[in-house]
């Protein structure tokens, strides 16, 4: 389960980081971390990127970045 | 709480500039609240070497002489991006008085986390707890007080759009540098763990390396060598760093893993929680919120792409349609009364014929041809920074982006790239809204296959010639053309000179909020006087040298005689397989480098041979021509208000058509071919940017290489499009 597979208006809570380098680097300096509750907002027209809410605020990333980002298995 | 980090003594001096650095999270207001504080002594440059901007400003508060340096927006002070590397190296090594630190009070926990980075620096910082107001109107209380003894900074409120608290902050400033040492902010604890792993390498470091504290804060050299940061890896180049880094972080890897930047990030973050839960009562029932119910219609599955489209028409209007009539007004006063001036003054100086030609025609028509550019500048840099500032910029590119994304660019490159069909100036500076300098530099170099609107003319007089039947769609089949070759440059560029992981896009979706006018006003008017000293030089320069080719030597009858014909006759077999093997053609598209649009003008002075002079009304005295200008200012400013008012219709292409023009096109008509005519227009759309547009490039990148790129890549490219055009054309027998 990754955040990708997300649609707008499910949430989850970030079990891993699979990105690595300056990315990973990057979306942790943005608050996505392990144990953070995350929210996916909308889709992009298009079908690409994605806009999540993640520490009260509105971030978007690509759907190739958010399959980086492993999530807990929903209870 | 551990005591002040002293990792060295700050020597407190009165009489000296204080210098004062701001930092800040991008969207955090830092940008209006330099200007704020600043006001008309901004200076706006850029940071060397790159093109980030870089603000400055020398105030004077209570007697204390003040430097502000505006640090790049940034989320973290990692060693991956442009802007953390500058503001990381300007902290450390250029080691300001002082760090004002610009916080959103409605994104606290976020923007504390570069808070705590910039503490581990050991200089003092003020944090300037920023769109405080905004932060009120959500129900948000924030304890200011627990906030400073927490942090053990001075905390101040401030609503930078209205200027409120900018006395207080100077007054923190000035007050922190009198407190000298005490001053320092006190250092935040990450946890034992973490601290005793801090507290064994310091150790280390000023027991093996002593040279290296003078070169860093301790805490902070200690820390990022935990966090094994490249950059200062490669740079301090500690030998047995790692028998050290074994010893001080031994157990953390061995109860963390091998990442203990994502530890850092762990141990920053919480303790920013910690903080924000300790200092901030949010309201318990959150209210939808305005951006919010903007952003459901803004960013609408079905709606997100027309209102962009909408967006995008009205800013490209606005932009060129205000433009237009000052950009006429001024090439109008310049052509008309100063050119007169000029020459009447020259003449009363007894200066020779050529002087006064150079005058008028070199150095007066070169000021002109800079002059004009302004006005769509101006407009141009209004409205990008109110697309910024709102908020809807990044919109535009969460909306584009899977579009751009596939020809290897950002979705905030859609919008310099619309702009690129009115003038393509103005789009190479609007790259500037994109971060990544690959992003930037690939938008820039395709902005020219976008047909501008100084290549119209030259259509308009060759479809007139050979195709006015089917005007529409021949005219259609070069801009599309352009689209076309952008995308295909784009796919190929992508594979080539910037192979390698295409940028990330993780961006910030910012409350929408009203920009403030002064931070339009100044980066408008910052952005035209940049590009009239520094791009100005360059364009007159160019001129100048055409007009010397064009006339020289001296007193030539015939245009095939001047430099200008010679060069032009010389490459001219370089253009025949393309079907216009002629001097004049290519002597036409030597002075088209000024300005596309040259092109058709050239032309005109070559082929038109009447070089009888017009019958002219007695010259206007010097007040006619003041009043002149007056009216005509008067009548532009008019005419910009009804364009805003009925944005229907494309002023630009005004159907005046001169005697001297159906003249040209009636000679134009009988030197080409249909066939040729089509490969010398799909030739002027792809050669060489004009100068001005080299100009841009080299103003907003710093170095020539990417005109450098784009002139190579467009003359290869303009040089084997005509071919194909002409080559295949007369293979199947069209038009030969």
């Amino acid at each position: 389960m990754n955040l990708a597979m997300l649609k707008p208006g499910e949430k989850g809570r970030i079990a891993k980081m699979g990105a690595i380098g300056p990315l990973r680097r990057r979306l942790m300096d943005m608050g996505v971390l392990v144990g953070e509750e995350i929210t996916v907002e909308k889709v992009a027209p298009l079908g690409d990127p994605i806009e999540i809410t993640v520490k009260n605020y509105n971030l978007s990333l690509r759907k190739k970045e958010a399959e980086g980002i492993l999530l807990e298995d929903p209870k | 709480m551990t005591a002040p980090t002293a990792a060295r003594s700050f020597p407190v001096v009165e009489t000296a500039v204080l210098r004062v650095a701001v930092a800040g999270n991008p969207n955090s207001g830092k940008s209006t609240l330099i200007n704020s504080l600043a006001g008309t002594r901004l200076h706006v440059g850029n940071w060397p070497g790159v093109t980030v901007e870089k603000k400055e400003a020398a105030l004077e508060h209570r007697g204390q002489r003040i430097a502000l340096i505006d640090l790049p927006g940034t989320y973290s002070l990692s060693p991956y991006t442009e802007e953390e590397i500058i503001a990381r190296d300007f902290l450390v090594h250029d080691r300001p008085d002082i760090i004002v630190d610009v916080v959103d009070a409605t994104n606290l926990e976020r923007n504390l986390y570069l808070t705590l980075q910039l503490l581990e620096l050991g200089i003092p910082v003020i944090v300037a707890l920023n769109i405080y107001d905004e932060a009120e109107k959500k129900g948000y209380k924030i304890d200011v007080k627990a906030m400073e003894a927490a942090l053990g900074v001075t905390v101040v409120p401030t609503v930078a759009t209205r200027k409120t608290g900018m006395n207080d902050l100077l007054e923190a400033v000035t007050g922190a540098i009198a407190k000298g040492s005490r001053s320092l902010p006190r250092s935040q604890s990450y946890g034992e763990d973490i601290e005793a792993a801090v507290k064994m390498l310091t150790a280390g470091i000023v027991d093996r390396h002593p040279a290296l504290v003078e070169r860093y804060p301790r805490r902070w050299l200690a820390l990022k060598l935990m966090e094994g940061d490249r950059r200062v890896l490669a740079e301090a180049n500690i030998s047995g760093v790692d028998s050290l880094m074994k010893d001080a972080v031994g157990h953390l890897r061995e109860a963390h893993g091998e990442d203990l930047e994502s530890l850092m990030a762990d141990a920053r973050y919480s303790l920013a929680a910690g903080l924000t839960r300790e200092v901030l009562q949010r309201p318990s029932v959150r209210k939808t919120e305005m951006t919010e119910k903007i952003d459901r219609v803004v960013l609408n599955r079905f709606l997100g792409i027309p209102i962009f489209f909408a967006a995008m028409w009205f800013v490209f209007k606005m932009t060129f349609d205000l433009s237009a009539p000052f950009a006429d007004w001024l090439d109008g006063a310049i052509n008309g009364p100063l050119t007169r001036w000029i020459e009447a003054s020259t003449n009363l100086l007894h200066g020779p014929d050529w002087l006064v030609s150079l005058m008028t025609k070199g150095v007066i028509a070169g000021v002109g041809s800079v002059l004009v550019f302004v006005p769509v500048i101006f407009a141009m840099m209004f409205f990008i920074t109110f697309l910024e500032g709102s908020g809807y910029m990044a919109r535009a590119a969460f909306v584009m982006d899977r579009a751009m994304h596939s020809m290897g660019l950002h979705g905030k490159s859609f919008i310099p790239m619309i702009l690129g069909f009115g003038c393509n100036v103005p789009a190479i500076y609007a790259t500037r809204t994109l971060e990544n300098p690959r992003d930037k530099a690939l938008t820039a170099l395709l902005i020219p296959l976008m047909s501008c609107g100084a290549r119209l003319p030259v259509y308009i007089l060759f479809v007139g010639a050979f195709f006015s039947a089917q005007s529409g769609t021949v005219l259609w089949s070069l801009y599309v053309m352009g689209i076309v070759l952008a995308v295909l440059m784009g796919i190929l560029f992508k594979r080539t000179l910037f192979r390698g992981e295409s940028p990330m896009f993780i961006m910030e979706l910012p409350p929408y909020r009203m920009p403030s006018g002064r931070s339009l006003a100044i980066h408008t008017w910052e952005k035209g006087k940049h590009f009239l000293i520094k791009a100005g030089t360059y364009i007159l320069a160019v001129s100048v040298l055409v007009w010397f080719l064009l006339n020289l030597p001296w007193g030539v009858e015939n245009k095939k005689d001047s430099y200008l014909g010679k060069v032009g006759s010389a490459i001219a077999p370089v253009f025949a397989p393309l079907g216009f093997g002629n001097w004049e053609a290519s002597s036409s598209l030597i002075a088209g480098v000024i300005a596309k649009e040259i092109v058709v003008g050239t032309m005109g002075e070559i082929y038109v041979r009447e070089t009888e002079k017009k019958p002219e009304g007695p010259a206007p005295t010097f007040f006619e021509d003041l009043r002149e200008i007056g009216t005509s200012f008067a009548s532009a400013g008019r005419e910009a208000f009804t364009n805003v008012i009925s944005t229907v219709g494309i002023t630009s292409l005004k159907a005046e058509e001169k005697e001297e023009e159906a003249t040209l096109r009636s000679v134009v008509a009988k030197s080409f071919t249909p066939l040729s005519a089509y490969a010398f227009m799909a030739f002027v759309l792809l050669y060489m940017p004009c100068v001005v547009a080299a100009a841009a490039f080299k103003h907003e990148f710093g170095t020539w290489k990417w005109f450098g790129v784009a002139f190579v890549y467009q003359t290869i490219l303009a040089w084997s499009v005509a071919f194909i055009v002409y080559q295949g054309g007369k293979l199947f027998g069209i038009g030969g």
